[in-house]
């Protein structure tokens, strides 16, 4: 089977995502989509998968025009897609799962069991993989999970699979289960396109690519004849900033330190401390529990055991406020659950932790707000129409600038961020760098959540590797590399 | 900057406010309500004093009518904005009515008898008794849901089944009587008109409108409402936010007893204010107070109410059988809810 896509046009509004890409495969072939954040991979998939209509272009399989108005069309033309959130129900078993909404049936109605699971082991003795279909879901590893569902499409005839970053929270030995079977699936004839970040999976594993920026094909060809730099430079458009940024600042004295902490589940024995202008990486894979961690120090989650010292006094964090009145800022992950408000307004986001202060008497003193929140604006340069408009009306960068106003204004010691640059474009990642640097400068004691090796390299002075919950290392200048914090980071020494 | 004349145009206006304000809105059903009711009044008048005199009259009924469920309404406004619901306010104000009663009654068995205290100091004890209490239950209320992690829907459920079964019991033996001087509380005249109740709603209704406006409290109402862990993650005491919002409704409940008692001079343990959870419900969500919280005002709280009092009249007017009324507020709390503007995915 060849799959080609031609000429595809999407926007959302204003925003022209898709400005007529091309990309094609065929069976046996993997194929990497690259791109960074926003360059419209997504976009181009969620087409081919039938999930949303593009505005122009075709999509061609043997040479033969087809239309997908719904991820039904798509998967019976032979296109299956593993979304990064895997599609599976954990409390049914294997086989049950392989056959969701379509079950088989007896002829009284019932369903049929022994017949699904008979199936369920045929093809995954086609595939290779020795699982008991009675299993259940939840007792799975992430990679069997994936399997079972490139599985499930091969059983609805998928010839192309998509997918999309499926090593992201694997460790490495899952990755090497993943890449075997996909080896075997590619043995089969089976198309596959390969969404990663990581270009040395991409380097072994791919014998095509597609670059993406900004909603443009860049460039298209053969693995063989690039290196992961050349894909790099494609993806950003110039070339890779890795190193680590300039900065000339003093650090001064303690302003956190823990000893001891653990909680139940999450994370335990952590002891680290922070100094005052301080950049303090903390990185890790998927389930390392450095969020947890750290929305125990900020007061999300009280039941901790162990001591937290701010400017050397002990303190008990119990609440979230408690965290605020002692100087702490904490800009969480997943800014739409966590860090905004989508029914209010920017200004009202923007305030939101200092209301209480801006309170005189028994009215918010409008005055006051309307300053502190321009001074915010000016200094982080966000950029917006009327105040009043609701924040959802903000590109992402801006929206991660008034969660971070909102914090800023309460003039913290400790700002703690996760995932600073999570869902925000390219341009707007270099000022939120740019802005973390420079109150660094102003002497506050930072700590950046990352999952990105590159970005804790870029603004971190030294990191911590976190692994299964339990530091398992500490990187600064030299040693702060892509490689080590890998290694680290996936339980090697 | 030069501004450029756009001529005005009804529609499109009319148009982008009905899409964009719920406000709006609802203000336009409220005023195709009431022209409504005007015709149905009839204009078989002598002169136009008279017919002005009997749809005054007529407003001053419904208004007055409804003031009581009115005042629940705009604490329910806070609660449901806030993400959680009551169900217990009915039976919240047959408890504190029994208790008023119990204190302000004059004769032998009252609970103050002996102290003495007669007239209007007595009835000052038992206004402030009865906020108190309303507030303490609506504490108790919020306790439930934020500490107990009970779901408000339960907490209010079981709190609405225990107080009224609790109330109907004690005061099986006890028949308080309501002295006449009480009910002056209601009653009194301003001018030659009966609107102390009116005057009471209005003013409870302003000040609920600055709160949640101008204070940080009904800020946080919104923002607790519209996302909760934002809200906690942005240092807001959460819990105590929610805790306030139920002494709120349960305060806003003591003053409804107080007027109850006021105006009837007794109560019906059995059947007094069942059902005003559900009309309280009812007008908050036809005045464009969305069930999943963060979106609606005070503003609408009390136009709902006045949609579904006009409503009610209207039907009365008509002639409209009395068993068929209640599926009319069903239409019309259906029939708000569809045309709600729906939150894209």
């Amino acid at each position: 089977m060849k799959l080609e896509m031609q000429n595809i046009y999407k926007s959302f509004g204003a925003n022209n995502v898709l400005k007529g890409v091309d990309i094609s495969l065929s069976g046996g072939e993997i194929c990497a989509l690259l791109g960074e954040n926003g360059a419209g991979k997504s976009t181009l998939m969620n087409i081919l998968g039938g999930v949303i209509n593009s505005d122009s272009g075709t999509i061609l399989i043997d040479g033969k025009p087809i239309e997908f108005k719904n991820p039904v069309d798509s998967l019976e033309a032979g296109i299956a897609f593993i979304h990064q959130e895997l599609n599976l129900v954990n409390d049914l078993a294997i086989f049950e799962n392989m056959f969701i909404g379509r079950e088989l049936k007896n002829k009284y109605g019932f369903l049929d069991a022994k017949t699904m699971i008979k199936k369920t082991k045929e093809i995954f003795e086609k595939i290779g993989l020795e699982l008991n279909p009675e299993q259940m879901v939840r007792d799975l590893d992430t990679s069997y999970k994936q399997f079972i569902e490139i599985a499930r499409a091969l059983m609805m005839n998928a010839s192309i699979i998509i997918m999309d970053e499926p090593t992201t929270s694997l460790t490495e030995h899952e990755i090497k289960r993943v890449f075997a079977m996909m080896n075997v699936l590619k043995s089969h004839g089976v198309g596959m396109v390969f969404i990663s970040h990581k270009l040395k999976e991409v380097v072994e594993i791919c014998n095509k690519y597609t670059v993406l920026r900004d909603g443009n094909m860049v460039a298209t060809g053969e693995i063989k004849d690039v290196t992961t730099d050349d894909l790099a430079k494609h993806m950003v458009g110039h070339d890779v900033r890795t190193e680590s940024l300039q900065r000339d600042k003093e650090i001064g004295n303690e302003v956190l330190r823990l000893e001891r902490l653990t909680d139940a589940t999450h994370f335990r024995d952590i002891s680290l401390n922070l100094r005052q202008g301080e950049i303090l990486g903390v990185t890790g894979l998927l389930g390392d529990g450095r969020s947890e961690l750290f929305q125990a120090v900020f007061g999300d989650r009280p039941k901790y055991t162990g001591d937290i010292y701010i400017d050397n006094q002990q303190v008990k964090i119990d609440s979230t406020t408690k965290g605020l009145d002692l100087g702490i800022a904490y800009v969480p992950r997943n800014r739409k659950e966590n860090g905004i408000i989508k029914d209010m307004n920017i200004l009202e986001n923007g305030s939101l932790v200092t209301l209480k202060r801006l309170q005189k008497r028994f009215f918010i003193d409008r005055k006051k707000q309307n300053t502190e929140f321009d001074i915010q604006k000016d200094s982080l340069k966000i950029k917006m129409e009327k105040k009043l408009d609701l924040i959802t009306s903000l590109s992402g960068g801006n929206q991660q600038k008034i969660v971070l106003a909102k914090w800023l204004s309460s003039n913290p010691k400790i700002l703690i961020m996760d995932n600073p640059t999570q869902g925000v474009d390219v341009g707007a990642k270099e000022e939120i760098y740019d802005i973390i640097l420079k109150l660094a400068g102003q002497g506050v004691g930072i700590i950046v959540l990352s999952s990105e090796a590159q970005e804790i390299i870029r603004v971190c002075d030294r990191s911590l590797v976190m692994y299964h919950g339990a530091i398992v290392g500490e990187v600064s200048g030299e040693d702060m590399n892509e490689q080590k914090i890998m290694r680290l980071a996936t339980g090697g020494k | 900057m030069e501004k450029t004349k756009v001529k005005f145009n009804f529609i499109t206006w009319f148009k982008k406010n009905w899409t964009e304000s719920a406000l709006f809105s609802t203000g336009v059903a409220l005023f195709v309500m009431v022209i409504l009711q005007t015709v149905a009044l009839g204009f078989e008048f002598d002169s136009f004093g008279e017919w002005f005199a009997t749809w005054a009259n007529n407003w001053i009924n419904i208004l007055r009518n409804n003031a009581g469920v009115g005042i629940v309404a705009l604490g329910m406004a806070f609660v449901i904005i806030s993400g959680g619901i009551d169900l217990a306010v009915g039976s919240t104000m047959v408890a504190v009515g029994a208790v008023l009663m119990m204190i302000i009654d004059n004769g032998p068995n009252a609970l103050l008898a002996s102290t003495g205290i007669t007239g209007v100091p007595l009835y000052i004890i038992g206004i402030v008794v009865a906020i108190a209490m309303g507030c303490g239950l609506g504490q108790l209320t919020g306790v439930l849901v934020t500490k107990g992690k009970l779901p408000p829907f339960i907490a209010t459920l079981g709190m609405m089944k225990i107080l009224r079964s609790v109330t109907q019991h004690f005061m099986q033996t006890n028949s308080p009587k309501v002295p006449t001087g009480f009910l002056q509380i209601a009653s009194l005249k301003m001018g030659n008109l009966l609107i102390m109740p009116i005057i009471y709603w209005l003013v409870i209704a302003i000040i609920l409108y600055i709160v949640s406006k101008k204070t940080a409290f009904g800020r946080y109402v919104y923002a607790v409402g519209s996302n909760e862990r934002t809200a906690k993650l942005s240092g807001i005491n959460v819990g105590k936010v929610k805790r306030k919002v139920y002494a709120l409704i349960g305060m806003l409940v003591g003053v409804t007893a107080i007027l109850q008692v006021s105006r009837i001079g007794s109560m019906d343990y059995a059947n007094a204010g069942s059902g005003y959870e559900m009309d309280a419900i009812a007008a908050v969500i036809v005045g464009g107070v969305s069930m999943s919280g963060g979106k609606g005002s005070v503003m609408g709280a009390v136009l709902g109410m006045l949609i579904i009092a006009v409503m009610n009249n209207l039907l009365n007017l008509l002639g409209v059988p009395p068993f068929l009324r209640e599926a009319f507020k069903g239409m019309i709390v259906i029939g708000a809810v569809l045309l709600q503007k729906k939150e894209e995915n």
